[in-house]
């Protein structure tokens, strides 16, 4: 659960990864794949397993709005 | 230096002429009370004139919602703008309705630097297309001013500036900072901003001024500006140094604007902004509040105006302003850091702005749509309804006896500016003064989340955790049926719409409704003796168009002198149901829309027996010979008959 994970990419897939990492300027595949898993992961989740830090952010862009507290 | 923004040569003097005043929360109680007091003499001579009716607001009476369903003569259905509160049902995430602020998205790493490829962007989420579109579309010049709901505002060839929804610089929507060395504040975050906690040492404060998110360091820590204040010693009296900029403030002094460059990357990338300094306090203890970093009119961080350059073109003509959507700071009243006193004075600079920026622009006008819009009544009856109603829990005889004529007397403001206004009226002249909505106290909060746990519609993972504060905390979706977002929504947690729904849209979702929609009905204010809720609206019923499927199920509409509570709009659960309002925030209208509805004013008769908001993008065609767009479910008010809203 804790630590790091290491998934293999090979052949035409790790092709076009790199491609689209290179295409889209990230740093490297690595940074590119985590991206968008994150981007899938908060697509996937349910709110009580997200970030409760993202929440306290949004709460807070809203709160100027008068209506909340 | 503008030529677009100057004013157009003079054409055919058969041209009709349309001017708007649009002041957002003029209620039509309050004006026929003043009216009748012999306060409002300018719009005493406009009824005499032509007419006054009631407009009838949008379902729910919320200001995003209202000005959406005039700028696109279709309701929520059709423009997509439901609530200020929407979410997502995949993720259930919260987010404002009417617009998004992103940062970039992607970016090169190197070292502690973050370099983004890109910038980031604002994109406008109402639907539809705007009436001033339509009249570009049709050469009919136009000028659109703060109306809300238009960040960033759309592509048009008129002179727009965007109004309610365009956030600080901080994307937020008006975080202040307050400063102090009191040990008895709690530093951090209060509601509508931070308490920053600060040593006087030899008669000097240093600190930072709180800017945007650097998303060009590795983490996007934000971006502070130090700046340092010089008090003195015996006097309330200190000085304030920010980037080479010097001010004096006395104690209960506000500072001028004060315009400040955050540095995100040193001579290569910077953001300006500007802010405004209240010198609350000296000694014994040092309080200073400086408000949210508003985007700087005549060089904004985001888009702002069309044409880009005409915020730059106000400033020099009218002076600074506040460019935030929201500019005047309720909630540092609400936090208990800004008196009314205070507050008045930062509303009524606020207020001061927007008159200069008519002043000037008024005079220019001579063909075409001229709309203005006030926020004034509107955010100040949200704040001083409780010092004209002795009924209201937090009524204070003291302060009423103090401010208690807050109100009244920005409506004779707002007499003020109609009273400018009437001298340029004639033949080809046409005069609309409407409001998007109401207003009615706001005694008593309910909590829609928590009814919905105690009646079994919600269910907890752990229900010993109930009192957090985070957006639905630990519901356990796969056993809740509905769930409350926003001022006036309810959701149904529909299999195959939410990630974890659970209730098979058709006839259980029908019948669940149904359900619910009895029981509200039937809740009862055992304090008050009466309903807390007089009207629940269903979507299918209330919504055409191509997104009415995309807001809440049903609509929950409030009696007179109820709202939904604080905590529950973004999905908490405070302990009780039903609880006095103790907030500052003493007004309100997000409650059943047939309680609050706005005016509709005009120097013509008005033919329509119930105009609505939806009536006046069409009524605004039709009087440029332009007819409405599809999907506009209303009608010209001038023609006879009553449409369908």
């Amino acid at each position: 659960m804790f630590g790091s994970h290491k998934v293999k990419l090979e052949g035409e897939l790790l092709d076009k990864v790199k491609q689209c990492a290179e295409a889209c300027g990230y740093a490297s595949v690595d940074e590119f794949v985590v991206h968008a898993l994150e981007k899938e992961v908060n697509k996937v989740l349910p709110p009580s397993e997200g970030g409760s830090t993202s929440k306290e952010i949004v709460k807070k862009r809203l709160q100027g709005l008068g209506y909340i507290e | 230096m503008l030529s677009s923004c100057r004013s157009a040569p003079a054409d055919s003097r058969t041209d009709p002429r349309l001017i708007i005043l649009g002041i957002d929360g003029m209620d039509p109680q309050l004006l026929h009370r003043f009216m009748r007091e012999g306060k409002m003499r300018n719009f005493a001579k406009l009824e005499a004139q032509g007419d006054f009716r009631q407009l009838t607001t949008s379902i729910p009476p919320q200001s995003p919602v209202a000005w959406s369903n005039l700028i696109t003569g279709m309701n929520a259905g059709g423009h997509a703008i439901f609530d200020f509160i929407h979410r997502d049902p995949k993720t259930l995430g919260l987010y404002f309705s009417a617009s998004r602020v992103e940062g970039p998205k992607h970016a090169i790493r190197l070292g502690s630097w973050a370099i983004p490829l890109g910038g980031g962007s604002a994109e406008q989420l109402r639907k539809g297309v705007a009436f001033w579109q339509l009249l570009d579309e049709h050469a009919v010049p136009n000028t659109i001013f703060r109306i809300p709901s238009n960040f960033p505002p759309v592509a048009a060839k008129g002179k727009t500036l965007s109004g309610m929804g365009t956030p600080d610089l901080r994307g937020t929507y008006g975080t202040f900072s307050f400063y102090t060395d009191d040990p008895a504040a709690a530093a951090g975050a209060v509601e509508g901003g931070q308490i920053i906690p600060v040593h006087v040492e030899n008669s000097r404060v240093t600190a930072n001024l709180i800017g945007p998110d650097n998303s060009f360091r590795k983490g996007s820590p934000v971006a502070v500006e130090p700046f340092s204040v010089a008090v003195d010693p015996l006097e309330s009296v200190a000085k304030v140094t920010v980037q080479g900029q010097e001010f004096v403030l006395r104690e209960g002094e506000w500072s001028d604007w004060i315009r400040v460059e955050f540095q995100l990357v040193p001579f290569f990338a910077n953001v300006k902004g500007m802010c405004r300094f209240y010198f609350k306090q000296a000694h014994p203890r040092f309080q200073l509040y400086v408000s949210p970093i508003n985007i700087d009119p005549a060089d904004p961080a985001l888009p702002i105006s069309t044409p880009s350059g005409y915020s730059r073109f106000l400033t020099d003509e009218a002076g600074e302003f506040h460019t935030q959507g929201i500019a005047e700071d309720t909630k540092a009243v609400s936090d208990g850091l800004l008196d009314d006193d205070e507050y008045l004075r930062q509303a009524r600079t606020v207020l001061a702005e927007h008159r200069r920026i008519f002043d000037a622009e008024f005079p220019r006008f001579n063909r075409g749509v001229f709309f203005f819009y006030f926020s004034s009544l509107d955010l100040n009856s949200h704040m001083f309804w409780r010092l004209m109603d002795p009924k209201h829990p937090e009524y204070d005889a003291t302060l009423a006896a103090q401010n208690g004529s807050a109100i009244e007397d920005f409506y004779e403001q707002m007499d003020q500016v109609l009273g400018e206004v009437l001298p340029r009226l004639d033949d080809r002249t046409t005069l609309l003064v409407l409001s998007d909505h109401g207003f009615a106290p706001y005694y008593r909060s309910f909590n829609l989340n928590t009814w919905l746990l105690d009646n079994g519609y919600i269910n907890l993972k752990n229900d010993t955790s109930r009192n957090s504060s985070e957006p639905f905390a630990n519901v356990n979706w796969t056993q809740t049926r509905a769930y409350g977002v926003g001022l006036n929504g309810l959701y149904i947690n529909l299999r195959g719409r939410e990630s974890n729904g659970i209730v098979e849209a058709g006839t259980a979702a029908d019948s669940l409704m149904a359900e619910i929609r009895a029981k509200l009905l039937a809740v009862q204010d055992l304090k008050a003796k009466q309903p807390v809720i007089t009207r629940v609206d269903l979507a299918g019923e209330a919504y055409q168009g191509s997104y009415a499927r995309e807001g809440p199920d049903l609509i929950v509409g409030y009696n007179r002198g109820y709202r939904a509570g604080w905590q529950t709009i973004l999905g908490a659960f405070p302990t009780d149901e039903i609880e006095d309002n103790t907030n500052p925030w003493s007004g309100d209208h997000c409650m059943d829309y047939t309680l609050v509805p706005g005016v509709l004013l005009s120097n013509r008769k008005i033919a329509a027996e119930a105009p609505a908001l939806t009536d006046i993008a069409p009524t605004i065609l039709a009087e440029f010979g332009i007819p409405k767009a599809k999907g506009m479910i209303g009608q010209s008010v001038f023609q006879p008959g009553s449409a369908t809203h």
